[in-house]
């Protein structure tokens, strides 16, 4: 079987706000995918999910062919949660030992803890750590299992940017190896440089889903909106640099990649045009503006 | 689920706070009674320091056995137990090894207080006693282990510990561990004889008192067990549906 993960029609209420709304994914094995989106997008409840820790409220969720929970149980997940503690009163080496001694065939601790960038903290009791070695402790965990499904959620919250890069080329080497991993971020940064996949999620639905240069296309660009006086939202759109032209009202909106280039034209071609404005679309703009589009169709 | 077991019992060694109140706490006041009481006689067919002895194992025991739920709180709400949700090992191993802890905890105080009463205050049993007491007294534990997991798995930690200690202390003042059943006024003393931690001293002094314990006390003490390990799965399951 080819497919990893396979989410149809997914949903999550709490009590009356729905988290997730519908969400339809599938992911191959050997895939890394990122799950993109800002605070609050529903990223963390489709990944507890995936990992068996919260029911759906409607759908179905497939991990490897069976549910979340048989999944788990077969020691083919491996999974980092935001926030997740230790039990005090035990070293790191014991806790990475612990987590290998629960899978079927697990990585040698040495190689844990180098991947992890833990072996001088090996002996360390657990609730002696800072906030970044904790981080890492709980990469350790998850990976000790040798899982073929990775699920890290925010993995580099509380991390400096050194333990960053290290983290990532840990990554990238687990990933080499043929196995699935799946990470959430509000990153697009990370997003892009990391994963083959980007699956964008807003307001519980999948808005965006592509490669890391689908996505910063989408989501990098600037608008340039104007009064346009009757010019043709057609010409408008042919413009160089303009991905997508729309109409509110009398304005246009012109979705760019190259801003610069459709304001030169703009100017040189001699288009009637009022209150011209750009704007940058920061991350979180650009996801809503996703979500709003998402939400016409 | 072994390694589990393995890491949690160096887990439990390490932890001093629990020798206190399990070992140090139940000796001195075992000491300090015993001592003061003198050579008072019988209590129900037994020495009193034969008594008092099972009396203070018995609390350390309820402490011991409660401690759990402390523990159970805390690592609920730190994300421990829904990290190790997420390993194969199933959910039920992890509520079981945290039981068998609970009830391991019963083991020190009686043996401590024991060790104490031999040496000395003089009281003296046959080996098949000294077994007999252990083995009952550490069976004996686990319906106060599921009532400690009930605990731990309803309430957050900062209310645990405080409910947990009253119910330690109700459970040992109502249940005559401090003051035999026999000098409670009429009303108590009814009460006392359906408590579990009444029935579960029982289980010792019956021990010492060279007779088997009571079928009555005996159902009695099943059918908390039955109550509490309900409980502690009612608490379980709505926790494990909440996260």
């Amino acid at each position: 079987m080819t497919e990893a993960v396979r989410l149809q029609a997914v949903a999550k209420n709490y009590g009356p706000v729905r988290a997730v709304d519908g969400i339809d994914l599938s992911i191959a094995r050997g895939q890394t995918v990122a799950l993109l989106g800002p605070n609050g997008a529903g990223k963390s409840t489709t990944i507890n999910m995936l990992l068996g820790l919260l029911e759906p409220t409607a759908g179905t969720v497939r991990v490897f062919g069976g549910t979340p929970t048989e999944a788990v149980r077969a020691g083919k997940v491996g999974a980092m949660l935001q926030e997740s503690g230790f039990a005090a009163n035990a070293t790191v080496r014991e806790l990475v030992e612990l987590a290998r001694a629960l899978y079927r065939d697990p990585l040698p601790t040495a190689e844990v803890l180098a991947t992890a960038d833990l072996t001088d903290l090996a002996g360390r009791r657990l609730d002696k750590l800072s906030g970044g070695q904790t981080q890492r402790v709980r990469f350790a965990f998850a990976l000790a299992g040798n899982p073929e499904l990775l699920v890290l959620d925010e993995p580099t919250a509380a991390l400096d940017v050194e333990s960053r890069q290290a983290f990532w080329a840990a990554m990238r080497r687990y990933a080499a190896t043929g196995r699935t991993v799946l990470f959430a971020t509000h990153y697009l940064e990370e997003a892009d440089d990391f994963a083959d996949r980007v699956i964008v999620i807003a307001r519980g639905q999948v808005v965006a889903d592509g490669s890391g240069a689908d996505i910063k296309q989408l989501t990098g660009g600037r608008t340039v909106s104007f009064d346009r006086a009757g010019t043709d939202l057609d010409v408008l759109r042919r413009l160089p640099g303009v991905v997508e032209a729309e109409q509110r009202g009398e304005r246009a909106l012109l979705r760019c990649d190259d801003s610069d280039r459709t304001v030169r034209a703009l100017l040189a071609d001699g288009h009637a045009w009022r209150n011209l404005e750009i704007t940058g679309a920061g991350l979180e703009e650009a996801f809503l503006s996703l979500t709003a589009s998402a939400g016409k169709e | 689920m072994r390694a589990y077991l393995i890491f949690e019992l160096r887990r439990l060694i390490r932890e001093p706070r629990m020798a206190i109140f399990t070992v140090v706490l139940p000796v001195l006041i075992y000491t300090i009674s015993s001592g003061s009481s003198g050579d008072a006689g019988q209590v129900g067919g037994v020495d009193v320091a034969a008594y008092l002895m099972v009396s203070m194992a018995a609390y350390g025991a309820l402490v011991g056995a409660l401690s759990v739920g402390i523990a159970v709180s805390q690592e609920r709400a730190n994300g421990w137990l829904r990290q190790l949700r997420i390993t194969p090992l199933a959910p039920t191993q992890v509520v079981a090894v945290k039981a068998l802890l609970a009830s391991l905890l019963a083991i020190p105080p009686v043996v401590s207080v024991g060790l104490v009463a031999a040496f000395a205050n003089g009281v003296s049993f046959s080996a098949g006693q000294w077994v007999a007491l252990v083995v009952l007294m550490w069976l004996g534990s686990l319906p106060f282990a599921a009532f400690g997991l009930a605990l731990g798995f309803t309430l957050p930690p900062q209310l645990t510990q405080p409910v947990s200690m009253l119910g330690v202390f109700g459970l040992a003042f109502l249940g005559g561990l401090f003051v035999p059943v026999a000098v409670m006024p009429h009303v108590l003393a009814s009460i006392a004889t359906w408590l579990p931690s009444n029935r579960f001293a029982e289980l010792g002094w019956s021990v010492v008192a060279g007779q088997a314990p009571p079928v009555g006390g005996l159902a009695i003490l099943a059918a908390w067990a039955l109550v509490f390990g309900a409980l502690a799965a009612w608490a379980y399951r709505r926790s494990a549906a909440l996260r």
